[in-house]
């Protein structure tokens, strides 16, 4: 699911430009499965598909496998389009050290966005 | 190339708010029945730039939109000081008053979205005399904090960068890109602090709690319109809203929080059936 992250991908490149100094490592749960997700000034370095023994990160995005497959839609449903609407309906657990998120809270929403389907795929 | 002129008319004018000067920057087009929009929290008058420019609306009112007090080119009062704006129930009833009074507008109708669409609700319940009627656009009457606002004032945090991207999820992915990002765009612009001193009318004083019981539909008609993609102030809170006021509500689909503004096209489509209901 998420490790499509780390693939080439133009429009997902072109976002390095809005996190140009951001350097992190998170996670993304889908409650069956963990990912851990390291951005090296802004572009995807590597992704690693748990499960993990003893994960080390900065922040961690939690929802089901169904919520995120919703939330990956082409055209999502109204509720399951942006993570903080998953946040409002209390299907998405955020927690950590947030700063990285927040202060660059666009770029992930695209980033994420980057994996829906687009017509060209 | 020979400039295209939009209709708009841009003014700036003083006047007193609960006793203190204010200058206050509007836009206004058309004519006849005078049509005062409130723009939401942490943006400015711009969101109505397509209503301004719609021949049909424009035949019959005269639309108004001004930038609240802080907000796009309306000054902050003298004496102001950064991060000490916080936006009550009672300054913002006032300033629209004090708007409306200070231009002489005998009974308009006011169309507010988000805070806008709350506030028409203490319009409705405590001055509906003065109205010929109200609409509100993602009108809620309460809405528990579902994210931490302090993220939004932080000095390592840019106001503008976290600002547009709260703005840019809360619209619709089927409304056009370009209108997303000019929406997301106004709010990349606002002051620091600004969107959060909003949203403490938003989230806390500005709950319409019993009031809601006051409101009287026969006085002064109400029209209650929200976007499906909304989840600040959902269709269910409206629908929840619009069955204790004894009003009906439409769902609008294909839009978010900020209908005029990401989807006007389709907006004007569910706009139009009630401004004809008020001509």
């Amino acid at each position: 699911m998420f490790d499509k992250l780390s693939e080439n991908n133009e429009e997902r490149n072109s976002l390095q430009i809005m996190a140009k100094n951001l350097n992190t490592v998170f996670m993304i749960s889908t409650m069956d499965n963990e990912y851990i997700i390291k951005i090296i000034q802004g572009l995807v370095s590597e992704v690693k598909i748990g499960p993990f023994v003893m994960p080390s990160y900065e922040f961690k995005l939690t929802a089901s496998k169904d919520e995120w497959n919703k939330f990956l839609k082409a055209i999502p449903i109204p509720g399951s389009h942006d993570l903080i609407a998953l946040l409002r309906r209390k299907v998405l657990k955020i927690d950590g050290n947030l700063h990285p998120l927040m202060s660059h809270l666009l770029y992930f929403k695209l980033l994420l966005a980057s994996l829906r389907p687009t017509e060209e795929s | 190339m020979k400039i295209k002129m939009e209709p708009i008319i841009g003014h700036y004018g003083n006047f007193d708010i609960d006793g203190i000067n204010h200058r206050i920057y509007w836009e206004e087009a058309g004519e006849g029945i005078p049509l005062v929009c409130l723009h939401t929290a942490g943006s400015d008058g711009r969101q109505y730039r397509a209503l301004l420019n719609d021949k049909k609306i424009l035949k019959n009112f005269r639309v108004i939109v001004y930038d609240m007090p802080w907000h796009g080119k309306s000054s902050p009062p003298q004496g102001s000081k950064v991060g000490h704006y916080q936006l009550s129930t009672k300054s913002y009833v006032s300033q629209i008053l004090s708007f409306i009074d200070g231009l002489e507008l005998i009974k308009p109708v006011v169309m507010g979205c988000s805070i806008g669409g709350r506030v028409i609700l203490h319009l409705a319940s405590d001055h509906k005399e003065k109205f010929r009627a109200l609409i509100g656009l993602q009108s809620a009457g309460h809405l528990d904090p579902y994210y931490d606002i302090d993220w939004l004032h932080r000095q390592d945090v840019h106001g503008g960068e976290i600002c547009g991207a709260i703005a840019y999820g809360l619209m619709a992915p089927t409304s056009p890109k370009e209108e997303r990002f000019e929406t997301m765009w106004h709010y990349m612009q606002g002051g620091p602090g600004i969107f959060k001193g909003d949203l403490f009318f938003y989230k806390f004083d500005g709950d319409i709690g019993d009031k809601v019981k006051q409101i009287d539909n026969s006085k002064c008609p109400i029209y209650l319109l929200t976007g499906e993609y909304d989840y600040s102030a959902t269709p269910e809170e409206t629908k929840i809203l619009a069955d204790n006021i004894g009003v009906d509500m439409v769902k609008m689909k294909n839009v978010g929080h900020f209908p005029m503004s990401e989807n006007p096209k389709e907006f004007l489509k569910y706009l139009y059936p009630v401004l004809n209901k008020i001509i």
